[in-house]
């Protein structure tokens, strides 16, 4: 089981490797937000420093990178349930959940990469944070990659469509990331969007991440947001399982 | 018997906008045997169910009901034994268009249970077999047609399965291709190697199985040998256009040395034996008629004439 997930993985790196272009151009857009978004938000930090607001505003960056880059996976998958690919795998000796799990675990660590990155340009723009901050936000980040990519894979195979998903995606995307205090904490929100954020799974890993970057590891929000991304991340898992099983008729 | 199938069906629920929902009946009973070592092609025009029918021996569809047993295992209950002893070659190919064949080859092996260096070999094996050495490390979207189809049937061999399902492999090819394609599904057979076929060219059954089926909307509705199939109808068959169809059939049914006849469209086919000998008794018998004959051709019986016998259509006509 594991040995097949890791070698549709290592075959997803593969492909990976040939195309490194994608994921470098996918962290332009948080990059730029750092650049040019993040120093509008001194204004409101407490001391009026960039460095302050470099740590509310990187967890939120890095948050955009998992849903921008993950939940846009599924669409190469979308057309491997027409061109017989994934025929070929169900009736494989391949451990089912492998053939998802394998780009998953391409997706996670593509998006730890890319986190990475994105934590070296906020490093040299001024953000301090402790070691551990930063290992803890990576792992945040992979987990995140586990919902968000296994969604996307989920949504591809249950849709099974192009126009279909990115309708769908686009229609998401918009309300989890403002109701997430991706751009602004949503303690500066009204009562009703601070209660509508707490349904949005999104929200808890920006928080999450805020709190890691002051060294809270005990906030409320650090272990609801690693809990509830990895059982969401299952059950999204299980989800695009069963849609492969219907990709038969 | 390394394909055993008795009685399988399938209906699908199909969308149909607006909410609502259509069944359609793709397969409509269907019993197979196949022996060990045995090229069986499933014949039949588009939507006769051919694909659905593989698909489902193949456990990637599950009946709706009947049982299957394939190389000694169920097809449902016994899957996982199932998928270790077939190769499956669907209809679209399911090849990774964008990565290197050989990539998708070792891939496919490792998957089966071999190592890294076992499938390597084993890559190298299959692209020998195939002529496919010099474009190994191309991205399989660089093939050519008849490229990708020999890779496509290289990937379902990686395992070396006792038994190999191919959905329509030689559909879009150029003959040479197609002949080459026979080639070397002949070459599996005699290596001892089980494939089942579909194909909607009569030619291909005709030349390459050494047992058939032919499916018509959903159901078997004839079996045997190329030969026994053929002899069913007679050996010859005169084709004739006239303008009096009805009157001729009448005429030339009532002849001794006719066995059957036929309408199809604006001709009319009678199969007689030993043509070249009766053809000038049936055509004094339509000239005392006075039946004036725009085209007349003498010709073999092929499956084709087995399938408008069982039907009532042309196979060429009948998607
Ligand atoms: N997933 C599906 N959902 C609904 N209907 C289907 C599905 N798959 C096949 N059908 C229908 O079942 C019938 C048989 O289809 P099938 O693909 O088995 O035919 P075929 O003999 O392989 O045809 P072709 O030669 O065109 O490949 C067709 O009417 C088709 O529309
Ligand atoms: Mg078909």
């Amino acid at each position: 089981m594991l040995r097949h997930t890791m070698l549709f993985a290592g075959y997803e790196f593969g492909v990976l490797r040939r195309n490194l272009a994608w994921p470098i151009i996918g962290i332009m857009q948080p990059v730029l937000y750092l650049l040019l978004f993040a120093p509008l938000l001194t204004s409101i930090a407490p001391n009026g420093t960039l460095a302050e607001a470099l740590v509310m505003f990187t967890p939120a960056a890095l948050v955009m990178i998992a849903l921008f880059g993950s939940m846009f996976a599924g669409f190469g998958m979308i057309n491997e349930t027409r061109n017989g690919v994934l025929e070929r795998l169900a009736v494989s000796q391949a451990w089912r959940p492998a053939i998802i799990l394998g780009r998953v675990v391409k997706d996670m660590a593509m998006l730890v990469l890319q986190s990475v990155l994105v934590l070296g340009v906020a490093a040299l723009m001024g953000l301090r944070i402790s070691l551990a901050a930063m290992g803890l936000m990576l792992l945040l980040m992979a987990v995140t990659g586990l919902f968000s990519a296994n969604l996307s894979y989920g949504l591809a195979l249950a849709v099974r469509d192009e126009n279909g998903m990115s309708q769908i995606v686009q229609f998401f995307l918009l309300p989890l990331m403002l109701l997430s205090g991706l751009m602004l904490p949503m303690s500066v929100a009204p009562e009703w969007m601070q209660t509508v954020a707490k349904f949005n799974p999104l929200y808890y890993a920006v928080e999450a991440g805020r709190a890691m970057f002051v060294d809270d590891f005990t906030h409320s929000t650090v272990p609801i947001a690693f809990g509830l991304f990895l059982v969401l991340g299952v059950l999204t898992l299980t989800w695009s399982v069963r849609s492969l099983r219907k990709l038969a008729g | 018997m390394i394909i055993e199938a008795h009685d399988l069906r399938k209906t699908f629920v199909a969308k149909r906008g607006r909410g609502k929902t259509e069944e359609v009946e793709a397969v409509r009973g269907i019993d197979l045997a196949v022996d060990e070592g045995e090229i069986f092609a499933c014949l039949g025009p588009n939507g006769a169910g051919k694909t659905t029918t593989v698909r489902m021996l193949a456990t990637f569809t599950a009946p709706t009901s009947g049982t299957a047993r394939v190389a000694g295992f169920d097809v449902v209950k016994e899957a996982a034994m199932v998928r270790e002893r077939i190769g499956y070659v669907g209809q679209n190919g399911g090849v990774d268009e964008n990565a290197p064949g050989l990539e998708s080859l070792v891939l496919a092996g490792r998957i089966a249970g071999l190592s890294r260096k076992q499938a390597l070999a084993r890559a190298e094996e299959l692209f020998a077999t195939f002529s496919l050495t010099e474009i190994a490390n191309r991205p399989v979207k660089t093939l050519s047609g008849g490229q990708k189809r020999r890779f496509s049937l290289a990937i379902g061999l990686v395992n070396r399965p006792p038994l190999v399902f191919l959905d329509e492999p030689t559909t879009g090819l150029d003959p040479q291709n197609r002949a080459n394609l026979w080639d070397e599904i002949r070459t599996l057979r005699d290596q001892g190697t089980s494939v089942l076929l579909t194909t909607h060219y009569l030619d291909e059954a005709d030349a390459l199985c050494d047992r058939l089926v032919i499916v018509d909307h959903g159901k078997i509705v004839a079996e045997g040998t190329p030969e026994k199939l053929k002899k069913e109808v007679s050996g010859d068959v005169v084709t004739l256009r006239l303008d009096d169809l009805e009157g001729a059939r009448k005429l030339l049914a009532a002849q001794p040395y006719i066995t059957e006849t036929q309408t199809e469209g604006e001709s009319l086919r009678a199969y007689l034996d030993d043509g070249e000998h009766n053809l000038p008794a049936l055509l004094r018998a339509l000239e005392a008629e006075d039946l004036a004959i725009r085209s007349i051709s003498l010709d073999r019986a092929t499956l084709d004439d087995v399938f408008l016998k069982h039907t009532g259509r042309s196979l060429r006509d009948a998607a």
